[in-house]
């Protein structure tokens, strides 16, 4: 067997020869990202990439018609000298390991100054792990999972808005609500029973508690049920106020049919963006499903307007508009960049200080946040979202009412002229 | 089957070869190249005790592998033990299992014995991703900063390597042993016909089982070092059909069956795998799966045997060179 054994012992060598460095250029701030760019969740990792290339764009390039930007108006970034961005793409293709490996790869190959990601949950929580233990900065752009943040991790930043925080933005609405003499009384939860309606209904149950409208009753369910008129039946006997939908599209597109056909019609019905966010839901149902409500941070925002620019950039670049998980990712980036620059510097611990210290206002976004501060987890505490309303064959943005461009319908008029 | 001359200077190369790769390629992502490609070398090990000698063909080995990662975890996750004392809980629950699940199913023949793998590998994992107590869809962490060596949890690979080295070293020690010994004969006996195997008095089921738990038992070690390097378990990365898979397709590719043939397959698969993800990745058009499926298309049509196959042919064709010149 020497013959055999030999070749395999060259070829331990051989096959990991192909490998090549990366060249550094002069002082580019390196920033490396991680995302699904194939997979299950490749259309969102695409979508992320050709979204924080628009963002790159805006900050490497000048562009004085969005001042209102940090970093936009200016080429580069001016407390380093004008120094460009470079972006390190690589996918991880949803799977922890390799994610934990390219975040290796890119803090001791490529000698990244920043890391951002990554996405799934599974993910974010592996290629975290590898940036404190090096010891460099990573921003989670868009990650669900609660304990990303809060694990006592120096070095992790969540820019975007987390479940507990549209929890809240529910209650502040109904709160509102209530002021105008609307009558919310019981509030009732309906949720697909994985990982991301379970987290989203339990914090919805505790800030309900918290705010005095109970939450009267929660129906779990699976999100590949084929019939759901056990659980509107269910809905139609407790008579809650207002029913929140925590699902995924067919599901979401069932429910709305369902309801109508049982002749059940709440005052409201506000869904947690993915299902009620997904390209088919409103033309499956903008006819039964009138004054439904959703949640959505980013708004195009009328024609001029900063928010419209980019999407007219970001449409130019992919033909389509700008969607709210992209939208976060991007603010994330923008978030980044700033303390980067606010740090005059590449070293690591200047850049998580700088982050630290983060302290962007609401007219400095691009997204619905009341702004941009992260606490001793590295949760941005200011994150918030807007709620949208189908009217017609589109979402409006209705509330706050200071950035609506459209009236609340209360209550919805679901199939009923 | 006839047995090959084996040199010990092959293997005293093969394993200098290994025990110095971290040396000539240094540097942390090399490092975890390296590592990631012990971790599946150690799995298709343990997968070919079963599937390769036995002819068993398990497509539910990540049920070991699963466990093997969870056990670990979950103990640190409850009482903040080190991942250290779930590694023997979980290979006595991975026997526990291989029990439970050889008994019934390996009196299956046939692609019954597959289908049952599948079948049970995804119930766990269904079930699994439900239950709260083990994490859910969510999964469950190691400590991110290792309280001490006992954690297992290093800011650089190099243990990782070498510990997973060993274990590498292990399997394929008792693999070779067994090689030569009755057990070795009789897994070899009943994959070559069972029937024919029962007939001359070799006790099929009971070396069909002691194959099988030999196999759960490397495989759920497996599994506890892919938990304790990764610091992160969920069902997917647990107990997902493709963790399955992966064991056959690399054993398969390197040679089922084979004593090297496990090791031959992962050190092409991993760092083809990880070569094609690097240059063409961050471009996100696909061209990485693309570039490694043809790859396996090639050899499953050329060489369904194995790369191992192909080279005992070729040298097997330059001996007659030999004979016929001498």
């Amino acid at each position: 067997m020497t013959r055999s054994s030999l070749w395999l012992a060259g070829a331990v060598a051989a096959t990991v020869l192909g490998f090549a460095a990366p060249a550094s250029a002069a002082n580019p701030v390196r920033i490396g990202i991680l995302w699904p760019l194939t997979g299950n969740a490749a259309a969102a990792g695409q979508a992320s990439k050709a979204a924080v290339e628009v963002a790159l764009d805006i900050i490497n390039n000048p562009h004085p018609e969005l001042a209102n930007l940090p970093l936009a108006a200016t080429g580069g970034l001016p407390n380093l000298g004008g120094a460009k961005i470079e972006i390190t793409f690589v996918d991880h293709q949803g799977d922890p390991s390799t994610a934990q490996q390219l975040a290796t790869r890119l803090v001791t190959q490529d000698k990244v100054h920043a890391l951002m990601g990554a996405y799934q949950s599974s993910c974010s929580f592996t290629a975290t792990a590898v940036a404190e233990r090096h010891g460099v900065p990573f921003m989670v752009g868009e990650s669900a999972a609660l304990n990303i943040t809060g694990r006592g991790f120096k070095w992790v930043f969540r820019g975007t808005p987390i479940a507990s925080d549209y929890a809240r933005t529910y209650m502040r609405f109904f709160a509102e609500m209530k002021g105008q003499g609307k009558k919310i009384e019981s509030i009732a939860v309906v949720n697909e029973n994985t990982d991301y309606g379970t987290s989203v209904s339990d914090a919805i149950e505790a800030e309900a508690k918290k705010s005095g409208v109970p939450v009267a009753i929660r129906i779990p369910y699976s999100a590949s049920s084929t019939d759901v008129s056990a659980q509107v039946l269910q809905l139609k006997q407790r008579q809650p106020d207002v029913v929140i939908f925590i699902s995924y599209t067919a599901d979401a597109i069932l429910y709305m049919k369902t309801m109508r056909n049982l002749d059940y019609r709440p005052p409201m019905v506000i869904g947690d963006d993915t299902g009620f966010s997904d390209p088919s839901f409103v033309p499956a149902v903008s006819d039964v499903a009138q004054g439904a409500m959703n949640r959505s941070a980013w708004d195009i925002g009328k024609p001029g307007s900063t928010t419209a620019k980019i999407n007219e950039m970001y449409k130019a670049k992919t033909g389509r508009d700008l969607d709210d998980t992209s939208a976060r990712n991007m603010q994330s980036f923008f978030a980044l960049a700033e303390a980067i620059d606010r740090a005059g510097s590449t070293d690591p611990e200047k850049i998580r200080d700088a982050l630290t210290k983060t302290d962007l206002k609401a007219e400095q976004l691009m997204m619905g946040y009341q702004g941009v501060k992260f606490d001793n987890t590295g949760q941005n505490v200011l994150a918030a979202t807007y709620l949208i309303q189908l009217q017609g064959k589109q979402y409006q943005l209705v509330w706050p009412e200071a950035t609506a461009n459209a009236k609340l319908q209360w209550p919805m008029t679901g199939w009923t002229p | 089957m006839t047995k090959l001359p084996t040199s010990r200077v092959g293997v005293v190369l093969l394993a200098a070869g290994l025990l110095v790769y971290p040396l000539v390629f240094t540097g942390a992502f090399y490092h975890d190249v390296g590592v990631s490609f012990l971790l599946a070398a150690i799995a298709a090990s343990a997968w070919n005790i079963v599937g390769g000698y036995a002819g068993q063909i398990s497509v539910g080995h990540s049920m070991f592998f699963g466990i093997g990662a969870y056990t670990p975890l979950l103990f640190y996750t409850l009482f903040g033990w080190s991942p250290i004392a779930g590694i023997p809980v979980a290979i006595v629950l991975s026997l526990g299992l291989a029990a439970l699940i050889g008994l019934p199913t390996l009196r299956l023949s046939g692609h019954y014995f597959s289908m049952a793998t599948i079948a049970v590998a995804e119930l766990i994992r269904l079930l699994v991703s439900t239950w709260s107590f083990v994490g859910a869809a969510i999964g469950l962490q190691g400590p991110a900063s290792g309280r001490g060596w006992w954690d297992l949890t290093f800011r650089s690979e190099l243990p990782y390597y070498y510990i997973f080295l060993a274990v590498l070293g292990l399997v394929l020690a008792v693999t070779a042993a067994f090689e030569s010994r009755r057990f070795g004969y009789y897994v070899r006996a009943i994959k070559a016909g069972e029937r024919a195997a029962k007939s001359l008095g070799v006790p099929v089921l009971q070396t069909k089982m002691q194959a099988l738990a030999l196999s759960a038992v490397f495989t759920s070690v497996a599994g506890s070092l892919y938990a304790v390097k990764t610091g992160f378990v969920d069902p997917g990365s647990g107990f997902g059909i493709l963790v399955s898979v992966q064991m056959v397709i690399i054993a398969a590719l390197g040679g089922a069956g084979t004593l090297y043939g496990p090791l031959l397959g992962a050190l092409i698969l991993i760092p083809l795998q990880t070569a094609t993800n690097n240059w063409l990745g961050g471009g996100g058009s696909g061209l990485t799966f693309i570039i490694y499926g043809g790859i396996i298309v090639l050899i499953a049509r050329f060489e369904p045997g194995g790369l191992m196959e192909l080279w005992y042919r070729l040298r097997a064709k330059r001996w007659r060179k030999l004979d016929a010149a001498a």
